[in-house]
């Protein structure tokens, strides 16, 4: 039997005082696709740059068919054919798909003026595209492609430097379902072409859908490989963990109440033609569905005065109201946890205090000068509250971990008083144990009073969270789903505009 | 005060003792209290522009405005010979004037603030000289001891310049570090969205910065018309903005925005002044003046780097040991 | 003075926003003057062309200040003039030694005269203005007599590369030379009056005992003036200017300013435009074999200053 193709032996990496990886061995073999798990901070990210040749491992070894590499750089690892699709997105929007895909490298013509060879990058493009069963061509601008798409466009480049191995890190976060489920048929068909993928996924789901084999990782040690009829949740969870992950879906111990939020014929910029009619009660947590680009987010935009509504009307409790900007939802109370925690939820280089005192700093200011004491307590008692790991309230918010930068943004939100709170993709690219925390404090809001709106392209999230589920499909509500009727076949019925079977 | 502000403190103290040494007039009473002046006349339109500077903004016609300004103001004066105190709200009312289009053309139009100042540093320049059609106007034989020992006189033998620095830097000292409007000019200025996203209304906020200067330059715009005693429309406060993005920048505002302080900008002016200083007292011939103080910022802002990279190292160990003590 | 009133900025404003402007006539020839900064000496010439203007129905004549004290400034003004087709131009040139190629094109097009700062290098007409020099020996004289016993001395100055600079500083040098005076420097501002004024105390401070300050250029003696009274000085140090700047002049008045050198620059003007206007129609005559016409120069101090300021302040009310 040939050597797999790729071999890691006892890789370790130490940083000062930290240990990242430590003695990780495991392999790699042509055409095999390798789940590897374990929650944020567990090394993962380390040994994909060990395999990038960005970092250089302080022991072990690493062999490639079989020989060893004992310097492994970034040119030896591309040289063996090991490409990455990250997470986000490393590509150049002002530029059409087959530059994006030669950029660096571009095939050239008219000898000295060194020109981009157009029409030999166009034919060269055109089967990588092919191959992969996507419907846009070479000269379509990155601009105009959806994320799903752009994912495809760096699976393209990969397969253009001849890939070997892919390594793709949460590639479906930002995915909808049957996009997740065309990537998934990419990589089945990949794997049939003999290309090995590494498929790093929170998504436990498309982990067991698509993974030969899963390595877990965990505190920078491998602590565990599921062969493929072994892969299922409960095994996987405990794995990452060390012990049974708890059922999500936490009941409401009351029955919500009926007032709340009301929206009727709210237009927003994005869907001028379309209006949302929509009921948000008290205590409930109603969970917000629908494909990328179905208006979820321009609703919530719309609510929280971002781009204020072009029409329609917002009530609160029955009480009509204006949201011209941001500063009035503020004021009733109407919040928004951001989907893009670093570019609008957070300043990310100011401490954490700063954070979360910064839409209500009057109230920290009774003469016009901001009391730190005042500040320093409501930090100090959310930190507690939320379970924020930081050794201080004034470390800036950039370096903590994912799940505490959104414990973060809610802090800031809870330390006023929320009536209506608008959690978009919550626990994107969150580990497992923080996502249960944000879980049990959503609800634990609920039965404070407060109605929450949680939009979600993460189907296990919406189901197990959600008390109620509203669908939207191409900017208007296609429908309600209660908790009884919850299935991932009802919500994509009605998110692609099916109408449900009466 | 900040560590950045110390590292600039030391390199003040480091360049001031080195011209002590050379030549011991420096801290002559005399020479300090010339320097105090222009530390006054330059400090106040930097702490302005280090405001814009933190909104990501960049402030070019200041210059242009100390002639514009200074010609309509000494013109009110002289010729209109209308009251100083009216006068004088006149000259920093237009000064705040200039501020407000230029945060509305910024804000509300969205145009790119290198561009709004630019064409304000071409428009009020060009104003300026057809005006006095290229003249040069002075205070002439009129009477206006008040307000001349107001701008250029001295109290306790301290000019008055720099007492108005001195208080206009407390201020903002205050606005900027302790005041909710300073956290949300650092928050706006770090990054927009997120600012937005916090019910900041972000547009009051970046319109103000650059008003607060236009005010600061208007009021710069008296002392330095008092300071050369005339005004000559072409060449008056020509590249003075420069200035004032210097000394901003050596006192650690970063043009990418949010980042700055107001002891910062203090020493960053106070340096550049030395600088000048010390090329009159060391005879260093007087054309080499810019190259000198271009070496200077250069090699501060070189050193803040290096330091500050040292510095970001050992706070992420740190940090890091205390996560995994923590974990 | 000239100077528009701000209702005429308004109005200005308002005209420019509808697009009107006067058309000037086509057919009559234009001649025109530029000068090398802005200050109120240029303003005295500005009324000498006038003057000639009323003289010279049939010229345009024209007057440019520029914006910056740079050659490239002047290039600018002197190309934009060619394009126009002007018949005359009379320039103080800020970089003589290398504006040859550009004043020669000038006066290929055109009648070319040089007034207050020479061009000898290129094929300038005439010359109409102070002999430099001159008048720096006539500084010079002034100094050694301001200063019987000798001394140290400091000049000021734009910027050390225009021929008027260079001149009046070789003829004070040449007057003092084997006097007990000892020029220390000279401390340039690239007409930057505040600098100027900050280079005065800076002197100040470094030399205490410092005997005589001489400014070059006409801005500089009335910072020297501002600085030495703010400095308490007066009376000590012995001030020598050149040129006739109203605080200069009230400088002598008070007694901080010895003497000052004057140019004739209302001449300068004048001469420049009718000059011009003979040249283009063909009389040389008046031009001397070596194209130097020199405007005396005149020293005012506190004997003749009064009867000087009232002429001053003649020429320039408007």
């Amino acid at each position: 039997m040939p050597a797999p193709f790729l071999e890691l032996l006892d890789i370790t990496k130490t940083y000062p005082g930290v240990t990242a990886l430590s003695g990780v061995s495991f392999a790699i073999g042509a055409g095999e696709v390798v789940g590897l798990i374990g929650e944020n901070g567990a090394g993962k990210s380390t040994l994909m740059k060990i395999l990038g040749g960005v970092v250089e491992p302080t022991r072990g070894t690493i062999r490639v068919d079989g020989n060893e590499r004992p310097a492994f750089t970034v040119t030896e690892s591309m040289q063996a054919g090991i490409a990455f699709v990250h997470q986000e997105l490393n590509l150049f929007e002002n530029l059409d798909v087959a530059a994006n895909i030669f950029i660096g490298r571009e095939p050239r013509s008219g000898g000295f003026l060194n020109l981009v060879d157009q029409a030999e990058t166009r034919r060269r493009v055109a089967p990588l595209l092919q191959r992969l069963g996507v419907d846009f061509g070479p000269d379509t601008p990155v601009a105009e492609l959806a994320i799903a798409e752009r994912q495809m466009v760096e699976i393209a480049k990969a397969l253009s430097l001849n890939a070997r191995l892919i390594i793709m890190d949460e590639p479906t976060s930002s995915l909808t379902l049957s996009e997740t489920d065309r990537l998934l048929s990419v990589i089945a068909e990949l794997k049939a072409q003999g290309v090995a993928i590494v498929y790093i996924s929170h998504r436990l789901n498309e982990v067991k859908q698509c993974a030969d084999r899963v390595v877990c990782l965990r505190d920078g040690k491998l602590v565990g490989t599921l062969a493929k009829d072994e892969i299922e949740h409960p095994a996987m969870i405990r794995l990452m963990i060390g012990r049974d992950l708890k059922s999500v879906y936490i009941p409401p111990k009351h029955a919500p109440k009926e007032s709340g939020l009301t929206l009727e014929g709210l237009r927003t910029t994005a869907f001028p033609d379309f209006a949302v009619d929509l009921t948000l009660r008290r205590g409930e947590i109603l969970g917000l569905a629908g494909l990328i680009g179905s208006g979820r987010t321009s609703l919530a935009r719309a609510i929280f005065g971002i781009d204020p509504p072009l029409a329609g009307t917002v009530a609160l409790d029955g009480q009509p109201i204006t949201v011209a900007n941001p500063q009035d939802a503020i004021a009733r109370g109407i919040y928004l946890a951001p989907e893009d925690r670093k570019r609008s939820g957070l300043i990310l280089e100011f401490p954490i205090r700063e954070n979360i005192s910064l839409a209500d700093l009057k109230e920290y200011a009774p003469s016009w000068l901001i009391r730190r004491d005042k500040e320093l307590a409501t930090a100090e008692r959310q930190k507690v509250r939320l379970g924020i790991r930081t050794p201080s309230v004034e470390t800036p918010a950039i370096s903590l971990s994912g799940g505490n930068q959104q414990k973060v943004v809610l802090a800031k939100w809870l330390s006023m008083r929320p009536q209506v709170i608008i959690f978009d993709e919550p626990t994107r690219g969150i580990d497992v144990g923080a996502k249960a925390e944000i879980y049990q404090l959503m609800r634990e809001l609920a039965e404070a009073g407060v109605a929450i709106l949680m939009i979600s392209s993460d189907m296990e999230e919406v189901i197990g969270v959600s008390d109620r589920v509203a669908v939207m499909h191409e900017g208007s509500i296609a429908g309600f789903l209660e908790r009884s009727q919850l299935s991932e076949h009802a919500i994509m019925e009605l998110a692609i505009g099916h109408r449900p079977a009466a | 005060m900040h560590k950045k502000d110390l590292g600039l403190l030391v390199l003040v103290l480091v360049i001031g003792a080195i011209t002590t040494a050379l030549n011991p007039v420096f801290l002559s009473p005399v020479n300090l209290v010339n320097m105090a002046n222009l530390i006054g006349l330059f400090g106040i339109f930097s702490i302005g522009q280090g405001l814009v500077i933190i909104t990501g903004g960049i402030e070019l016609s200041v210059g242009s405005m100390f002639a514009l300004i200074g010609v309509i103001f000494v013109d009110l004066l002289v010729n209109f010979a209308l009251p100083w105190p009216i006068v004088v709200l006149v000259a920093i009312g237009l000064g705040l004037v200039f501020g407000a289009v230029h945060g509305f053309l910024v804000t509300r139009l969205h145009l790119q603030p290198f561009v709004v100042t630019l064409c304000g540093l071409l428009i009020y320049r060009g104003i300026a000289r057809w005006y006095m059609a290229d003249a040069t106007i002075g205070f002439g034989y009129g009477d206006f001891d008040t307000l001349f020992w107001l701008a250029s006189g001295r109290s306790f033998g301290i000019p008055h310049t720099f007492i108005a620095f001195v208080i206009v830097a407390i201020v903002m000292y205050v606005v900027l570090h302790k005041s909710v409007f300073g956290r949300h000019l650092l928050a706006v200025g770090k990054n927009e969205e997120a600012a937005r996203f916090s019910g900041i209304n972000t547009r009051v906020v970046i319109a103000s910065a650059y008003m607060i200067n236009g005010a600061l330059a208007g009021l710069t715009a008296l002392f330095l018309a008092f300071y050369t005693s005339s005004v000559s429309p072409s060449a008056h406060g020509s590249f003075y903005e420069l200035y004032a993005i210097a000394a901003a920048v050596l006192g650690g505002c970063s043009l990418r925005g949010g980042e700055g302080s107001i002891p910062g900008i203090v020493l960053g002016t106070i340096l550049l002044q030395i600088l000048q200083n010390l090329v009159n007292l060391l005879g260093i011939p007087t054309s080499l003046n810019f190259a000198v103080m271009g070496t200077v910022i250069l090699a501060g802002v070189l050193a803040d780097q290096a330091l500050q990279r040292r510095r970001a190292i050992k706070v992420a160990e740190q940090q890091r040991a205390k996560v995994v003590a923590a974990a | 003075m000239k100077r528009r009133g701000i209702v005429a900025l308004c109005a200005a404003a308002l005209m420019l926003s509808i697009g009107a402007g006067a058309a000037s006539a086509q057919e009559k020839k234009t001649i025109a003057l530029v000068t090398n900064a802005s200050a109120d000496f240029w303003t005295i010439a500005r009324r000498g062309t006038e003057k000639a203007q009323e003289e010279l129905p049939n010229y345009n004549v024209e007057f440019y200040v520029v914006a910056e004290s740079t050659a490239a400034e002047q290039r600018r003004i002197l190309d934009d003039l060619l394009t126009k087709g002007v018949a005359g131009v009379s320039i103080s040139s800020i970089d003589p030694a290398n504006s040859t190629e550009i004043l020669n094109r000038v006066a290929d097009q055109a009648v070319l005269f040089t007034t207050d700062s020479d061009a000898p290098e290129s094929k300038r007409i005439a010359y109409i203005g102070t002999d430099n020099r001159q008048a720096g020996v006539q500084a010079g004289e002034l100094i050694k007599k301001a200063l019987p016993d000798g001394g140290k001395i400091m000049m000021f100055v734009g910027t050390m590369g225009a021929a008027n600079a260079i001149e009046r500083v070789d003829g004070i040098k040449q007057a003092l030379e084997g006097s007990n005076v000892e020029i220390i420097d000279i401390r340039t501002d690239e007409v930057d009056f505040a600098r100027a004024k900050r280079n005065v105390e800076d002197t100040l401070t470094k030399y205490p005992d410092i005997s005589g300050l001489v400014g070059l250029y006409s801005y500089n003696t009335p910072q020297i003036v501002e600085a030495v009274r703010a400095a308490g000085k007066i009376g000590q140090v012995k001030v020598i200017g050149f040129d006739e700047d109203p605080v200069t002049l009230r400088g002598i008045a008070d007694g901080i300013v010895d003497a000052t050198v004057v140019q004739q620059p209302y001449e300068f003007g004048y001469q420049s435009m009718i000059g011009l206007a003979k040249v283009i129609e063909g009389d040389k005559s008046f031009i001397p074999e070596d194209g130097l016409i020199i405007v005396p120069t005149k020293v005012i101090d506190s004997s003749n200053v009064e009867e000087f300021q009232s002429q001053m302040r003649e020429l320039l009310a408007n």
